[in-house]
């Protein structure tokens, strides 16, 4: 696509981008077709934009899950969503994964049948911590602003199974929790959103601060380094599969139960301040 | 030695006439159990280099009369050559190509040799284009980009009478890159141009049992001193002593090792796979064919049109992945090729080493980005591989100390061994059998003993450095394009681009290829 921006001058030529730049410097009156379904292609200067505004407005409000989705997204090109997608192609299961391109969805993941299995398996943690934090499998934004259709299935995929990180782990949907997460899966994916949004520690209380350097911090660094790729675990060929079995493939330890450490803390304290009175 | 004898004898010596007196002398240097045949130029090695220097020598006035031997330990007997009713492409290509720049075409034409190529199996090429396999830059040599090499200075040159810079834009050309000939097609033409000369002796099927010097000179007085010149001992106890020995015997020459001259290099731990493949594109005759290269970290992968709907094959890699190509049948070996084109490294280490080329290149080729990755938009795709065609050989890289030693010349593969990919093997050979031709007339015309270092010291002093230049320049441009880490690959693609944007730069490096 040739840009309208650049003249075509010989000297102005050597200082052209290279060409996966350059694919990127269009013009916003002749923005190229999308790639895939709900492919919004951005040029160099919009998808600046995107990555500063959205790191703001999460790190304002971490909640704003779109923000956070269209930061991932914004930073993962051209360099760590396509070294994702190598380490993909790599592994025997990585590439079924890419050829089947499955999606989890509360249609395409029953969770009346995860229920019903034994427990200590994957598939009956992820329903029951599903239920016991509230959330379902459809929360998760569509990729749009990833140019490849390869690479923005991967990013939806890492997206999708984000939750069955948190089963596997049991670290709970709160900030603590997340950010602990988030810890883990930039030592495992390299993706920059992850590491960008440990930025959020400003935001935890001192005392969750503290457990995070501690215990969390290490623990997601120690892992998410020496275990395998997450995101070639063919997840709906594991639901039946033991969790601690699983674990010990990946080479990931359970940590600290967060909840029963906050519940234990809030006790403690209530008990220490009804002693003072 | 006619001080030595009495005057009375010197007397009755000179009143003979002249007829009788010049065969006295005669009998002094016919061959006789005393010293061996003696012959001015002894060329060991009949592959291109030794047949061109021949060839190059008897097409000099000043070189034309030497007397030359030719020895190869092989028949060198023309191919069978289809006669003028058939059609030239009854016979499959051999997978031994070499890519012949319009310089070496030149002296080929020059030498009388050319004429006897069999045109219909060469294919010259006007195009070549060259990318990263990791990146996606690359450099395509467009026969547009010669005619801007007209810069400045031949400009000026122009205005000025007399100069030689204004000449080079205006030399005739196609604007062909090179040239795509057999090894076989090109050594059976020179064949035949050899065994047309006069005064060249053809010892072909006949190995040198042992190069010695001379035997040291007798106090009689009347033998030749030849204690200084190479003797080559042949089957049926022959001996051929040679004022020049030529070395043009390939890799392992036994001439070098005569001449102790040392080899320095390295094995590069790589085997280049060579094949004859067919493709999916219907060529016309006439319509302009394209090489291309991709430069993957385990080593190039080039494709070089032969006539028809033909190519060459050369790809370099590590000596595992290249007897595992050689082991895969030939539906699998085409798919690992037009993968090794198109796809991503990753892909293409995976599909090689878990044998899933086949199965899996249809559904890669959709999914990866072609343009993105550098593939040309004209570039064919490859239909089957002629059976039988699948070899491969080592690669490595020597160069000899020296090129010259007393009455000793080395030509070719014998003074130096280079990577193939940038096919400059051959040429480089041609190149040296004319410089060495050149020096050697020089050398007559002035008087000089041919095996003298005052006449060879010129043909080492123009080949040794611009070999050295040329073997050095491709040996870095592998190993840059080897790496796979970030920066590396950054720099190089950065160079590519720039170079790609320099239309002059890159019609200055064609013509410097076109001589």
């Amino acid at each position: 696509m040739s840009s309208s921006l650049l003249s075509p001058l010989p000297l102005r030529s050597l200082l052209r981008l290279s060409p996966s730049l350059r694919a990127q410097t269009f013009s916003v009156l002749s923005r190229p077709p999308p790639n895939y379904p709900g492919h919004v292609p951005l040029n160099l200067i919009e998808r600046g934009a995107l990555a500063v505004g959205s790191a703001l407005g999460s790190i304002t409000n971490p909640y704003r899950h779109d923000l956070v989705a269209a930061l991932a997204e914004a930073t993962s090109s051209p360099y760590f969503i396509a070294r994702l997608r190598r380490a993909m192609l790599a592994s025997p299961t990585g590439r079924r994964i890419l050829r089947d391109k499955p999606r989890i969805t509360s249609r395409s993941m029953s969770l009346e049948k995860l229920r019903l299995l034994p427990e200590g398996t994957v598939g009956r943690g992820y329903a029951a911590w599903l239920d016991r934090e509230g959330v379902t499998p459809d929360t998760r934004d569509p990729v749009r602003y990833i140019d490849d259709p390869e690479e923005a299935y991967v990013m939806q995929r890492y997206r999708e199974t984000h939750d069955f990180i948190h089963a596997i782990t049991g670290l709970p949907v709160i900030i603590e929790g997340e950010l602990a997460i988030k810890a883990f899966e930039f030592a495992n994916t390299a993706l920059p959103m992850t590491g960008l949004s440990l930025a959020a520690i400003v935001r935890l209380k001192k005392a969750e601060r503290e457990r995070f350097w501690k215990v969390y911090g290490p623990w997601a660094m120690r892992n998410g380094l020496k275990s395998g790729e997450c995101m070639c675990v063919y997840w709906e060929e594991e639901l039946e599969t033991d969790a601690g079995v699983l674990r010990e493939r990946l080479g990931i330890e359970m940590p600290p139960d967060l909840r029963k450490t906050r519940k234990r803390e809030r006790e403690e304290k209530r008990r220490a301040k009804e002693g003072v009175e | 030695m006619l001080l030595s004898t009495s005057p009375a004898l010197r007397a009755s010596f000179f009143a003979l006439p002249p007829s009788l007196r010049r065969a006295c002398y005669a009998t002094a240097t016919s061959p006789s159990a005393s010293h061996p045949e003696i012959f001015d130029l002894v060329c060991v090695g009949g592959g291109p280099a030794g047949l061109s220097l021949i060839s190059s020598l008897k097409s000099q006035s000043s070189t034309k009369r030497l007397k030359i031997a030719l020895i190869d330990a092989q028949k060198l007997s023309a191919p069978p050559r289809t006669g003028d009713g058939d059609a030239s492409g009854t016979r499959e290509f051999s997978n031994r190509c070499s890519s012949l720049t319009p310089a070496s075409v030149k002296f080929l034409k020059r030498i009388g040799a050319w004429e006897n190529v069999e045109q219909g199996r060469v294919q010259a090429y006007t195009g070549m284009e060259v990318w990263d396999g990791v990146s996606g830059a690359k450099i395509n040599f467009d026969p547009m980009d010669r005619g801007r090499v007209a810069g400045v200075v031949e400009s000026l040159g122009r205005l000025v009478p007399g100069s030689g810079f204004g000449r080079g834009a205006e030399d005739e050309g196609a604007g062909e890159v090179a040239t795509m000939c057999e090894n076989s097609n090109l050594t059976a033409a020179l064949v035949e141009r050899v065994r047309g000369l006069e005064g060249v002796e053809v010892l072909d099927g006949t190995k040198v049992e042992g190069i010695e010097l001379g035997p040291e000179k007798e106090k009689d007085g009347m033998s030749l001193d030849l204690s200084l010149w190479p003797v080559l001992r042949l089957p049926g106890n022959r001996k051929i002593a040679a004022r020049l020995l030529v070395g043009a015997d390939g890799a392992n020459s036994p001439v070098r090792t005569f001449a102790d001259i040392p080899s320095k290099g390295w094995d590069y731990n790589q085997h280049g796979v060579v094949a004859t493949l067919q493709l999916d594109q219907v060529q016309d005759v006439s319509a302009p064919r394209k090489a291309f290269q991709r430069f993957l970290p385990t080593g190039p992968i080039a494709l070089l049109p032969l006539p028809g709907n033909k190519a060459s094959l050369v790809w370099s890699t590590t000596t595992a992945l290249a007897s595992h190509l050689k082991s895969l049948p030939p539906a699998e070996f085409t798919a690992a090729v037009n993968a090794a084109f198109r796809l991503l490294t990753t892909d293409i280490s995976y599909m090689l080493t878990h044998s899933t080329a086949s199965q899996d290149l249809d559904w890669r080729e959709s999914q990866t980005d072609l343009r993105a990755l550098g593939l040309p938009q004209d570039f064919p795709r490859v239909d089957s591989v002629v059976s039988g065609s699948i070899a491969s050989f080592p690669l490595r890289m020597r160069h000899a100390s020296t090129y010259t030693g007393h009455r000793i010349a080395l030509i070719g593969d014998a003074a130096h061994t280079i990577h193939p990919l940038a096919g400059q093997g051959l040429n480089l050979g041609l190149a040296d059998a004319e410089s060495l031709a050149r020096h050697l007339a020089i050398g007559m015309e002035a008087g000089m003993d041919i095996g003298s270092c005052w006449c060879l010291d010129g043909y080492g002093s123009d080949r040794w450095g611009k070999n050295n230049a040329v073997m050095g320049v491709v040996d870095k441009v592998g190993k840059v394009f080897g790496a796979s880490a970030g920066p590396v690959v950054w720099a190089r693609s950065l160079g590519f681009n720039a170079v790609e944007r320099l239309g002059w730069v890159k019609g200055g490096l064609m013509r410097g290829a076109s001589g």
